[in-house]
């Protein structure tokens, strides 16, 4: 008689594929697992304890930090959030700055979300290539913002600058192109037998459980749940754009893959009309917001859709220049939520594939 | 008259020393032989990394390695001086002898394995009658190697890497060995040289087309390079087998990594592509240039491969061998012995 | 299906093969800098007036500026920046009522010693009239920033009242 014996597998902190400092702990019986034990607290900032320390506008920089591959749509929550809290009116043409530079953002995210599952699965290329493209949506983020990944873009009452002269023209142009680089990253991964063989029916998610579970964004979706927050609940102008979401079916990592891939196709479609559109506002970016920020006492909540999921901030006031508590729902931490049972069952190299595919972003994780 | 260059160099040698004993003065020639052996595949090894890593860039949209020496040639070189400066850590739960002897005897399989492969027209160093047996058995022993390294490093990784690249083996060798027998078959000898010679007219490539796809599929797994890198798999087992190495015990893993890609090129070019046989009547360029060429042919196909494909899982890749490629190649050989016999009952 | 992926795959990368390559050889070329980038802060000194709102915005109290009072007006002897912590967020530059502080260009700022890191953008004495205050040393040490944060923000207090609720 054969004694067979279960060992403990550190996966992570320093591991090439926990997309940071995330750690499992997992349980093996051979190669399959059969108890994962996620472990996070690795990148703990204290982010909402620091927003009781700065003022409203100050605390705009620390959201950049949370999913910092999609900045502009951390910050926009937030805003959105202190927006509401004080009744500020947005000015339009603000609003559709904050869609192109949201979704350029969430271009930017989904960009290294597809380049990262496909190093993941173990294919190079496909990481590099995307990054090409990311560079460019990075570049054109700079020049509107600044900075290249901590935008720190949207301000309270609207956005920090208007877009420099010709920069339209160049986003339009690179959203032209866009497609044709989509459809090489769908040749050399999405069709690829091997990489279809890795991820589907694997870490298959039942749309029941990930209702249950409150999982948001694209995970969600690949799982065949319509809920998209800008369809859904449209925020901002987002009510003004033709666009469809996807849906996965299986709610496989595939699925949860390919949300991602048409998602890009879409996101293309609401810049270019967010373009059209913005040409024929004129206008101030930023609304009447006071110089220093006083909200009245009492609490908002405001939450919109990022490239991870929703993403919601509760802030509350007590009428002092600072808020009292600023609470963060991360889209990403909640995602995690069922891992463990997500990664019973299968191999040690669908455990890379899992977590890949649920696109978690350590910074938000932990927060 | 280059045709003849490395020919000649060895006679000339052997001339040379015409006043020794005759036994020594083969002796003689055997070890310059072999140490030239051991330069090319060291060299080649070097210039494969490079090479690696140029169409790697190339593939990627970049630039690759071009700072240092002339276009970044001598990248490799400077790696290698960097990583001899390293310290080797060891640590103290280690089998500090199997875990050191590892990265020692990787070299060795390649090595022996290259004293029978021809260059070019006569030049083998050692022709001998079961050139492909002593191949094939040589070959398969540097599974044994990533085992111990794997085993003796005492980390739960490495030991992944280590039962996966068993696993691989075996499942793995049996392919490529039915594959080969249908070349085998229709030669009737193990004998390289006389492989090669029989295919101066069709290279098996074209008569054996199927046995051809398992063999270089199998031996791209033999060699460990992706789509069935399952035993480094740096996304899920870190490094795999040599995680716990660095300095250079780890650089001779990498090397020897590149020097097995050269054999299983070479066996390819050799069962398949005709040898040193030039296509189309170009036999201007000498034989050993032929050879190389091909060979270079197939290293960067292999590369390509490795640049484009995502990695097999552990079940897929036992599935694939077991399931697929097992059973083809036995088909192979039927389907071979048929036409065999058919061919001779024609009596052509 | 099986197999026609994978030749896709090989056709894109062949391709990919021969295509321009997109890197750019960085200290020979450079990619072009944008007209806001956020670089190394220039303060230009007569537009300033001192009023001490950049350190105010700032969220991570990276501005720490001396003034002295020169017959009516206000005269700025030390404006440094502890560039360590700062996260180029660019509320700073926002703020300035007289658009004295900017971004440039510069996107060298490696130091090789710790006590170079804090960028010194003023470091003068004030006009030869006014004795009554100490001049500030000439190269400021990380005990001196310290000090040098208290009596930085006068001018606009409001903001900054509860500032020691990160320790609750």
């Amino acid at each position: 008689m054969i004694r067979t014996q279960e060992y403990n597998l550190n996966f992570g902190p320093q591991h090439p594929s926990t997309h940071g400092v995330f750690r499992i702990l997992l349980t093996l019986d051979g190669e399959r697992v059969v108890k994962a034990e996620p472990i996070c607290g690795y990148l703990h900032r204290g982010v909402e304890k620091l927003a009781e320390a700065r003022t409203y506008t100050q605390f705009i920089p620390y959201t950049d930090r949370l999913d910092y591959l999609a900045a502009m749509l951390q910050n926009w929550g937030y805003v959105m959030a202190v927006e509401k809290l004080m009744g500020v009116e947005v000015p339009e043409k603000a609003e559709y700055m904050r869609v192109i530079s949201g979704e350029l953002s969430r271009l930017a995210s989904h960009l290294i979300a597809i380049g990262t599952y496909s190093l993941d699965i173990g294919a190079f290329t496909g990481f590099l290539l995307a990054f090409r493209e990311r560079e460019t949506t990075m570049d054109l983020l700079e020049e509107l913002t600044g900075s290249r990944m901590t935008l720190s873009y949207a301000r309270i009452g609207g956005v920090a600058a208007d877009a420099p002269d010709g920069w339209l023209e160049k986003v339009d142009k690179f959203m032209d192109k866009m497609p044709t680089c989509i459809d090489e990253y769908d040749g050399l991964i999405t069709g690829n037998e091997i990489f279809q063989a890795r991820t589907r029916e694997v870490g298959v998610l039942k749309p029941e459980t990930a209702i249950n579970y409150s999982i948001s964004g694209p995970s969600l979706r690949g799982s065949g749940v319509d809920y998209d927050l800008r369809k859904a609940k449209p925020y901002g102008v987002y009510d003004r754009f033709d666009f469809d979401v996807p849906l996965g079916k299986n709610g496989d990592c595939f699925d949860r893959f390919d949300c991602r891939m048409k998602e890009m196709r879409q996101l293309v479609r609401i810049i270019k009309q967010a373009i059209q559109q913005i040409k024929e506002i004129d206008g101030p970016v930023i609304g009447k917001v006071p110089k220093v920020i006083k909200p009245p006492v009492g609490d908002a909540y405001a939450e919109i859709e990022t490239s991870k999921g929703i993403i919601g901030y509760y802030v509350v006031s007590d009428g002092s220049p600072k808020p009292y508590r600023v609470h963060v729902r991360r889209p990403s931490f909640i995602n995690l939520g069922y891992l463990d049972e997500m990664l019973r069952g299968y191999l040690v190299a669908d455990v890379v594939a899992i977590l890949g595919s649920l696109d978690i972003m350590l910074g938000e994780v932990d927060c | 008259m280059f045709e003849n260059l490395f020919v000649g160099i060895a006679n000339g040698l052997r001339s040379l020393l015409g006043g020794l004993p005759l036994e020594i003065n083969e002796a003689i020639v055997m070890l310059v032989k072999l140490v030239a052996i051991l330069v090319f595949i060291l060299v080649n090894a070097l210039w494969l990394v490079y090479m690696e890593r140029k169409v790697a860039a190339f593939v990627q949209a970049r630039i690759g390695p071009n700072r240092v020496g002339p276009k970044g040639l001598l990248q490799t070189t400077a790696d290698i001086g960097k990583l001899i400066c390293k310290e080797i850590i060891i640590h103290k739960d280690t089998d500090k002898l199997v875990f050191m002897l590892a990265p020692m005897l990787v070299f060795v399989p390649t090595l022996m394995v290259f004293a029978v492969i021809p260059f070019g027209k006569n030049m083998a160093a050692i022709d001998m009658n079961i050139g492909l047996l002593y191949l094939l058995a040589i070959g398969s022993l540097s599974t044994l190697i990533f085992w111990m390294a794997g085993w003796a490093s005492n980390n739960k990784y490495s030991l992944l890497g280590g039962m996966r690249s068993v696993a691989q083996m075996v499942s793995y060798e049996l392919p490529m060995v039915l594959a080969i027998l249908g070349v085998i078959m229709i030669t009737g000898s193990l004998k390289m040289s006389d492989i090669i010679a029989a295919q101066e007219h069709t290279w098996f490539i074209f008569s054996q087309p199927i046995a051809f796809l398992i063999f270089f599929i199998a031996s791209v797994s033999e060699c460990n390079r992706a789509p069935f890198d399952l035993i480094e798999a740096e996304s899920e087992l870190v490094n795999g087998f040599n995680t716990e190495y660095s300095g250079m015990a780890f650089a001779m893993f990498y090397l020897a990594e590149y020097a097995n890609m050269l054999v299983s090129c070479a066996m390819v070019t050799i069962l398949f592509l005709g040898g040193w046989y030039a296509p189309f009547g170009l036999d201007f360029i000498p034989s050993w240039l032929w050879f190389f060429i091909k060979m270079y042919v197939m290293m960067f196909i292999i590369m390509q491969l490795r640049w484009t494909y995502p990695r097999i899982r552990v079940d897929q890749l036992m599935g694939f061998g077991w399931k697929v490629l097992v059973p083809l190649s036995l088909a192979n050989i039927f389907v071979t012995g048929i036409g065999m016999y058919i061919y001779r009952a024609i009596g052509w | 299906m099986f197999g026609k992926g994978l030749v896709k795959g090989l056709e894109i990368t062949w391709k990919e093969f021969w295509s321009p390559k997109t890197v750019i050889q960085y200290p020979e070329a450079q990619n072009p800098i944008p007209e806001r980038f956020h670089g190394r802060f220039v303060l230009d000194t007569d537009k300033c007036i001192v009023c001490g709102m950049c350190a105010n915005a700032c969220p991570n109290k990276v501005i720490s500026l001396k003034k002295q009072k020169v017959g009516t007006k206000q005269f700025l002897t030390n404006y440094v920046m502890n560039i360590q912590y700062c996260m180029f967020c660019g509320l700073c530059v926002e703020t300035c009522p007289k658009d004295a502080l900017h971004f440039s260009k510069v996107i060298n700022m490696n130091q090789y010693f710790y006590n170079n890191i804090p960028l010194v953008l003023v470091q003068r004495e004030a006009p030869a009239e006014q004795v009554e205050q100490e001049k500030p040393a000439a190269k400021p040490t990380p005990q001196l920033k310290a000090d040098a944060l208290a009596p930085t923000a006068e001018s606009e207090v409001a903001a900054s009242k509860a500032s020691d609720k990160e320790g609750e």
